[in-house]
């Protein structure tokens, strides 16, 4: 692993004159992009080289994926986004691998956060990571057929669809050490994931997550699909960050389209937006609480979750928020009275989100399990590539709000809660913290709440064209990346989430501690399943 | 303690009361309402008791849903609906289950899963789709890697459409669940 990572981000023009000079032999072109792209091609071999230097001088992997473009170059394509927050930039590296050699060497040994996503790579698109840490599949459960690459072009389906799910485990052997297998079905109204224990006595030694389990193949179903069936796939690619998968998808829609959403619907994005993350963090304070058996905070938590809902639908007609953000801007507005009731409401739910926190931070039962569970250091953090509330709690301050303002969040000036410990305690304290800022967010935005129009003229990107949307989802960042086709078509899109990138970090968390506190820790992070499988 | 009991004298009864409601001057945008869940949940304890003596007991099953219908079932047991006061309950095994409780197209990783499930739970047992994609795949229709529905895995006593049904959407389902 690489050890350059506290450095502060360079500004991007010195980062690609560092390039060139550094890797003058490689053939490096960088291409002018967009607003703030900037693409560089690099020759495959040197590739996880010029990704190493590149996370060196302060860029943060936001997600990578392979494109099939064999059809009519001859080629796959790899694509590596990294953000430089420091003046919202996004520095993509592409490789063409050439389609008789389908091998590249992994950038994972240099950016462990390409982890994930290289096995992913793997098993969508067939190209093989040579020198990978770890290159099982990810996705594809082992009774998958051999070729079986959902996301090639010429990608058929395999007639035999039953596909029993068997791994591949890493043993662990010595003395007194057992294995203990969970999964996928829990014990509970919980998303399926297998997870394999190898525990010494109540001490966890080592934990393997396999997911995959829900995969729904979303990326390949929404392949020539229009823009209103294809938002409709990516908004239910998760349950509780509808709304932030529906902005990131209209941003990365937007963004090739080359239109911007009038003001009034970027305000209220923000205002939705932040809505979300106050029902997904009142529902994580529950939900932590009640694994720690305190069963009047998980209720009261239960309860304020209930309330932000609620106030949901009575406003935008949908509990989860879906059907209001589309490409161009929003479907629904909020009138006077409307606002002013949303005012009073959260400054009520205010008042009793600092009562819930106070009495559950008095309690020394409850601080007893929380301190010092899970804990987290930045530095697996930073080389994890962990992001969101997972990360600002063990010290990494980084918010999309503030790297790559998007919505009306430019216009808004707001806290980012940050707490060192890396603990259950600490993400304890950063969702609690995020709901207060969330709602001084809302005032915020009701007070300057712009006029106008709540969409634009029709969206249509250009065939060929392509957007990014980077949003930060309650769980941290989300990126929804789309090709336009012809005739309003998305010709290709992938998307990855906040829990993609957190989930390895479970795994890191919860060593040395007891198995018991699994569910805990596991709880503090919450991440989601379903749009990690897709 | 005392601090607790002093906060929820203060703050009163939850339950069944609307957790946001709009003044009645304002009309909450469009919906179909399903009742309210007071009298939905009063039905339910007759027929629970009808049919099961004092208590119906559900099995979850997630075949590869998007996380919203959890959200919705679990609602079901927060303050507000707090279903297990008419006699309902989630239970960790399906041994102990009445009734599963399936969402999700499924998805083709998931079905053994599914079946293996099925084939725990003592007969005779009701199976319940929640959700559109549980009811007919929903969104997923067309992909090669989910099903059309979960009868196409395990046979589906009941459907309660939704994406995702409210929970008062659910109860109601619960309810005709029981009468058939
Ligand atoms: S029916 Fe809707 S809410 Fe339920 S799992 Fe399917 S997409 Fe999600």
């Amino acid at each position: 692993m690489t050890g350059s990572t506290g450095t502060p981000p360079l500004p991007l023009d010195h980062v690609l004159r560092s390039l060139r000079e550094r890797f003058a032999d490689a053939a490096i072109e960088a291409e002018p992009g967009r607003r703030r792209e900037q693409r560089v091609a690099v020759p495959a071999a040197r590739l996880s080289e010029v990704a190493g230097a590149v996370r060196g001088w302060g860029g943060s992997l936001i997600t990578a994926f392979a494109l099939d473009e064999r059809e009519p170059h001859g080629h796959f394509r790899l694509r590596y986004l990294f953000s430089m927050a420091q003046e919202d930039a996004v520095l993509t590296l592409e490789s063409a691998i050439h389609a008789g050699d389908p091998h590249f060497p992994s950038v994972t040994p240099e950016v462990p956060a390409a982890h994930w996503l290289e096995r992913e790579i793997q098993d969508m698109m067939g190209l093989l990571a040579t020198g990978h840490p770890d290159p099982r599949p990810l996705v594809a459960h082992d009774g998958w057929p051999r070729g079986c690459h959902p996301l090639r072009r010429d990608f058929v389906p395999p007639g035999d669809m039953a596909w029993p799910p068997r791994f591949a485990f890493t043993p662990v052997e010595g003395e007194g050490v057992f294995e203990i297998p969970v999964g996928p079905i829990h014990a509970g109204i919980i998303e399926p994931g297998h997870f394999r224990f190898a525990s010494v006595g109540e001490s966890v030694l080592k934990l393997d997550v396999r997911l995959g389990w829900k995969y729904r193949g979303l990326e390949t179903l929404a392949r020539g699909k229009r823009i209103a069936p294809a938002l409709e796939i990516a908004e239910r690619a998760c349950g509780l960050c509808a709304f932030s998968h529906a902005l990131a998808f209209s941003g990365a829609v937007e963004e090739a389209a080359g239109v911007l959403a009038p003001p009034r619907a970027r305000a209220l994005r923000s205002l939705a937006g932040e809505l979300e993350r106050i029902y997904n963090h009142c529902g994580d304070l529950a939900g932590i609480l009640l694994d720690v058996a305190y069963a009047v905070g998980a209720a009261e938590g239960q309860r304020l979750k209930e309330v932000a809902q609620q106030a949901c639908d009575a406003l935008f007609g949908h509990r989860f928020l879906r059907g209001l953000c589309v490409p161009g801007g929003v479907t629904r507005d909020l009138d006077d009275a409307r606002q002013r009731w949303l005012r009073a409401l959260l400054a009520r739910l205010r008042v009793d989100v600092e009562e819930l926190v106070r009495a559950a931070t008095a309690n020394d039962a409850v601080m007893d399990r929380l301190a010092g569970a899970g804990t987290l250091g930045p530095e697996p953090a930073r080389d994890l590539g962990v992001v969101g509330p997972a990360a600002r709690a063990c010290g990494i301050g980084h918010d999309v709000r503030r790297a790559h303002p998007y919505a009306f969040y430019p216009d808004l000036d707001f806290q980012v809660p940050v707490r060192s410990a890396g603990d259950v305690s600490a993400r304890f304290s950063v969702k609690a913290d995020e709901i207060q800022e969330s709602i001084n967010i809302i005032d915020q935005t009701l007070l300057r709440l712009p006029g106008g129009p709540l969409l634009t003229e029709r969206v249509v990107p250009p065939a060929g064209r392509s957007g990014l949307g980077l949003v930060e989802s309650p769980r941290g960042l989300l990126s929804h990346w789309i090709r336009a086709g012809e005739d309003g078509t998305i010709d290709e899109w992938r998307m990855r989430s906040a829990s993609h990138a957190n989930w390895p970090a479970v795994a890191i968390a919860v060593l040395d501690n007891i198995v018991p506190d699994f569910p805990l820790i596991n709880k503090s992070f919450n991440l989601c399943y379903a749009c990690v499988d897709r | 303690m005392w601090e607790i009991l002093l906060h929820s004298l203060r703050k009163g009864v939850v339950t069944a009361k609307p957790a946001a409601p709009l003044p009645h001057d304002l009309a909450p945008a469009p919906r179909d309402s399903a009742g309210p869940i007071e009298l939905l949940g009063e039905a339910l304890r007759s027929e629970i008791h009808r049919l099961f003596g004092r208590s119906m007991k559900l099995r979850h099953v997630d075949c590869g849903s998007c996380n919203g219908c959890e959200s919705e079932l679990q609602a079901l047991l927060n303050p507000f609906y707090d279903l297990q006061r008419f006699g309902l309950d989630f239970v960790a095994s399906p041994r102990h289950a009445d009734a599963l409780i399936v969402t999700g197209p499924p998805a083709l990783h998931l079905e053994e899963a599914l079946r293996l499930t099925d084939e725990a739970t003592p007969r005779p047992r009701l199976v319940i789709a929640v959700g559109d994609c549980a009811c007919s795949g929903g969104f997923c229709a067309g992909s090669f890697a989910t099903r059309l529905g979960v009868h196409e895995v395990v046979p589906v006593d009941v459907r309660i459409p939704g994406c995702p049904p409210r929970p008062e959407e659910i109860t109601r389902g619960l309810l005709k669940a029981l009468r058939k």
